[in-house]
C-alpha cells in the first residue's frame, strides 16, 4: 500500500539538505546510481535497505568523507559542494559512524575535540603548532557528555579504547552534537546495543529533534524506526525506492519494498 | 543508562600492567625499571659477585662510577638522537630504516664542508636542511605515492649508505672544527649546571601545579596531590641526582643539554599542539584522522622531515664526539638498529599511536648501559649482540601485550 511515496510527500516539511543525482563508484562496484534524498529540521529521517543497499556510502558523501562522482547538493536551497570532511563541518553536517571512527589510543576529550582542537591564542606561530587548550577541550567535553546525560562514564580522561560499546556510541553522538551541527547522521547507532543502552540512544535521538537538528537515522530494526522516525526512506541496490511518512505506513511493507524494491511489491499486490 | 558502571576491569597481571601504560606517568615505568634493573646488576650485583668469589679483594664499582656515567651518558647521546627522531615516525605506526644512514651522510657531509672552509656554524646549518630534505623526499614516497614505508626507508638506506661512500672514498675523515667539536667539548660550570637543573624542576613543579589549580578553577576531576607530588619529586631526584653525577666527575656537558632541550621541544610539539595530536590521531586511526580533516599526508611527510632533522643532528653529535665521520660509526654500523631498538624498548609501539620522545632517551640509556656494561665485564661482541637481541624482543613483545586488542590470533 505505497499510496504516499514519492520523493517529498505533499505535506513533507521544507528540506533543510537535499541531495539531488548522487552517483558514487567504488571501481566496478555502482554503490549510488543517482539516489535523490532530503531531510527537514526538527524531522527523523529513517534510511533504511538491505546490506550493501549503499546507505553508508550515501552517508559518507554527504559527511565529505567520499567525494561523489555526480550531484547536488542543497542546504536551505542553496546549492553548496561537499568534498571533503571540512566541507561539510563547515556546513554544520555531522555523521557518527557505523565503526564509530574513534581513536582509542586518545582520551574521551581528545576524541570529542578531534580535528576541532582549541588552542591557545599565541598568534605568533601556525595554529597547528599552537599549544592545545586540553582543560577547555576537557571543559567542553564534560558538558557535551552530560548534555546526553551519559552518567557512566567517570572520566573524560579515560582512554577510548577502555570504554563499553554502548559508551563509545554516546562519545562518538556526542562528538557530532557538540560542533555545532544542524544535521546529524547516525548509521547504525543501536546495532551493538543491548535493550537498555537502545532505549538510551533512541532517548537521544528524540532529544536532537527537540533542538530542531535534521537527523538522519540508519537502522536495521523496524521497532527502533517506527518509534523514532517521521518519515522512512528505502534504499535498494543504490537507487531510491520511495518514501514514506511513518505513520502512513507499517513495518511490513518496508521489509518488502527494502527486500523486492517497489514494484515487485506492487505486482504482488495486485 | 547508557552503559555498565565502569569498564569491567578483569585485574589480570596484564590487564594490570596496560592499565599502569595508559596512565601519564605510568608508561615510564617500566623503561625505568629495566633500567634500574641493568644498573643494579653491573653496578651491585656483578661487583659483589666478583668479591664474594676472590676476584676481587674489595668492593669497587666501576660502572656506578661518575667517570663511567658521564661516558654512558655521552655514548647514548647520538642513539638518542636518533631514537627521537624515529618515534615521531612509529607514532604514525611508520618505521624509518634510513635514519642512521642520513646521519651518515649528514656528519660525512659536514666533515667535508668544514675541510673545505666553511664555518663550522654554516656547515651545521646546511646540514641539517640537507637533513630535513633527504627525511622528507622519503616521506613525500610514502605520503603521496603510498609506497610503506618500510619499502621506501629501506630503498633509503642502501642509497644514503653509497653516498655516504661517495662523499667519504676513504671511509674516514678527521673534523677538527672547534665549532663542532664544541657540542661535546663544552661543559656547563659546575654551579651554572646546578642552577639550570634546579631552574628546569621549578618549571616543572610550576606548570604541573598551575595546572591543578586551574581544574580546581575549571571544577575539573583532579589529579592525586600524591601522583602529583610524586612526579614532581621524581623528576627533581633525576635531574639533581644526573647533574650532581655528572660535576662529579666533569660538568655537564653543552652537548647533553641541547638534546634535552631538543627533545623537550619535541615532547612539547607531539603532546601538546595540534600537529602532535594529529600523529597519534593517525596512529591509532588513520581513517578516523582522515574523516575528521586532518591532512594526513602532509602530516607523514612532515614527520619524516622531523626524523631526517634529528638524524642530521645525530651526525653532528656524533662527528662532534668522535671528532671523526667514519662509514662504521653511521651508515653501515649498528647505530640504525640501536636507535630503533632504544625507541621501542623506551615504550613506543611500533604498530603506531602510543609512546613518547621522552621513552626514547630512556630506552638509548638502556642500550648504552647494556652495551657500556657487557664491555667493561669484558663480553665479546657475539655476546653483545645476543643480550641485545634478547633485549629487543622483550621489549616488542611487552609492546604487543600491551595492545589494548592483543588476543589469541
Ligand atoms: N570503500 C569501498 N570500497 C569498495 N566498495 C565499497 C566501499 N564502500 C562500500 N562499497 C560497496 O558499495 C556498496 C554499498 O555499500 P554500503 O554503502 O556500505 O551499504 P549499506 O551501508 O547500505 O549496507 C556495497 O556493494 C559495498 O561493497
Ligand atoms: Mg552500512
Amino acid at each position: 500500500m505505497a499510496t504516499n511515496f514519492g520523493l517529498a510527500g505533499q505535506s513533507a516539511p521544507p528540506a533543510h539538505l537535499a541531495v539531488r543525482g548522487v552517483h558514487k563508484s567504488f571501481g566496478g562496484v555502482h554503490a549510488l546510481r543517482g539516489v535523490d534524498f532530503e531531510v527537514a529540521r526538527g524531522e527523523v529521517m529513517a534510511l533504511v535497505g538491505d546490506n550493501g543497499a549503499g546507505k553508508s556510502t550515501l552517508m559518507k558523501v554527504l559527511a565529505g568523507a567520499y567525494a561523489a562522482d555526480k550531484g547536488e547538493f542543497l542546504l536551505d536551497g542553496r546549492h553548496v559542494s561537499i568534498s571533503n570532511p571540512n566541507d561539510a563541518a563547515a556546513l554544520g553536517i555531522q555523521i557518527v559512524y557505523q565503526d564509530l571512527a574513534l581513536c582509542e589510543n586518545l582520551d574521551v576529550a581528545a576524541n570529542l575535540s578531534l580535528g576541532t582542537e582549541l588552542v591557545k591564542p599565541w598568534r605568533f606561530l601556525p595554529r597547528i603548532l599552537r599549544p592545545l587548550d586540553d582543560l577547555q577541550m576537557e571543559v567542553k567535553a564534560r558538558a557535551a557528555i552530560d548534555k546526553l546525560e551519559v552518567r557512566t562514564l567517570q572520566s573524560v580522561r579515560a582512554k577510548v579504547g577502555g570504554l563499553s560499546g554502548g559508551q563509545r556510541q554516546a562519545i562518538a553522538i556526542a562528538r557530532a552534537v557538540g560542533a555545532e551541527s544542524s544535521v546529524v547522521m547516525l548509521d547504525e547507532p543501536t546495532a551493538a546495543l543491548g535493550v537498555a543502552q537502545t532505549r538510551q540512544v533512541l532517548e537521544v535521538v528524540k532529544r536532537l529533534r527537540e533542538t530542531n537538528h535534521a537527523i538522519i537515522y540508519i537502522s536495521h530494526n523496524m521497532r527502533d524506526i517506527f518509534e523514532v522516525s517521521d518519515r522512512i526512506s528505502v534504499l535498494r541496490h543504490g537507487v531510491n525506492v520511495a518514501t514514506w511518512r511513518t505513520g502512513d505506513t507499517n513495518p511490513d511493507e518496508i521489509v518488502v519494498a527494502m527486500t523486492r524494491g517497489l514494484n515487485d511489491a506492487r505486482a504482488d499486490a495486485a | 543508562m547508557l552503559a555498565p558502571m565502569q569498564p569491567e576491569m578483569k585485574l589480570s597481571l596484564v590487564n594490570r600492567f596496560r592499565a599502569l601504560r595508559e596512565t601519564r606517568f605510568g608508561a615510564f615505568v617500566p623503561v625505568l625499571l629495566a633500567l634500574a634493573a641493568i644498573w643494579l646488576y653491573f653496578g651491585l650485583v656483578l661487583p659483589l659477585y666478583d668479591v664474594a668469589t676472590g676476584v676481587e679483594s674489595e668492593f669497587r664499582t666501576v660502572f656506578l662510577s661518575p667517570r663511567n656515567i658521564y661516558n654512558l651518558f655521552m655514548q647514548s647521546a647520538v642513539i638518542a638522537a636518533l631514537a627521537v627522531g624515529i618515534t615521531v615516525v612509529l607514532l604514525l605506526g611508520d618505521i624509518d630504516l634510513s635514519a642512521a644512514a642520513t646521519a651518515g651522510v649528514c656528519a660525512a657531509l659536514l666533515g667535508v664542508l668544514v675541510l673545505s672552509g666553511i664555518p663550522g656554524w654554516l656547515a651545521c646549518l646546511i646540514v641539517m636542511a640537507v637533513g630535513i630534505v633527504m627525511g622528507t623526499v622519503q616521506g613525500l614516497l610514502v605520503a603521496y605515492v603510498g609506497i610503506p614505508s618500510f619499502v621506501v626507508t629501506l630503498a633509503g638506506l642502501l642509497g644514503y649508505q653509497g653516498l655516504m661512500q661517495k662523499i667519504l672514498p676513504t671511509g674516514n675523515l678527521n673534523v677538527d672544527d672547534p665549532f663542532v667539536r664544541g657540542f661535546a667539548r663544552v661543559l656547563i660550570p659546575d654551579l651554572w649546571g646546578l642552577a639550570l637543573g634546579v631552574v628546569c624542576v621549578g618549571a616543572f613543579a610550576y606548570i604541573v601545579l598551575r595546572k591543578q589549580s586551574q581544574r580546581r578553577k575549571l571544577g575539573l576531576e583532579q589529579d592525586s596531590p600524591l601522583a602529583l607530588w610524586g612526579s614532581v619529586v621524581a623528576f627533581g631526584a633525576i635531574v639533581l641526582a644526573v647533574i650532581l653525577t655528572l660535576n662529579a666527575y666533569r660538568s655537564l656537558p653543552l652537548l647533553l643539554v641541547l638534546l634535552v632541550a631538543i627533545t623537550a621541544l619535541l615532547g612539547w610539539i607531539t603532546t601538546s599542539t595540534p600537529f602532535g595530536r594529529s600523529l597519534f590521531a593517525v596512529g591509532g586511526n588513520a581513517e578516523s584522522a582522515r574523516r575528521v580533516g586532518f591532512k594526513v599526508q602532509r602530516i607523514r611527510a612532515a614527520a619524516f622531515g622531523i626524523v631526517g632533522l634529528m638524524a642530521a643532528i645525530a651526525g653532528i653529535f656524533g662527528a662532534s664526539r668522535y671528532g671523526s665521520v667514519s662509514y662504521t660509526a653511521f651508515a653501515g654500523g649498528s647505530l640504525l638498529l640501536e636507535a630503533i631498538g632504544a625507541a621501542v624498548i623506551g615504550g613506543t609501539s611500533l604498530f603506531g599511536g602510543r609512546g613518547s620522545v621522552w621513552n626514547a632517551i630512556l630506552g638509548a640509556l638502556v642500550i648504552g648501559s647494556l652495551g657500556n656494561g657487557l664491555d667493561l665485564t669484558g663480553a665479546s661482541a657475539a655476546d653483545k649482540l645476543m643480550v641485545s637481541g634478547a633485549i629487543l624482543l622483550l621489549a616488542v613483545a611487552i609492546d604487543a601485550l600491551s595492545r589494548a586488542d592483543a588476543g589469541w590470533r
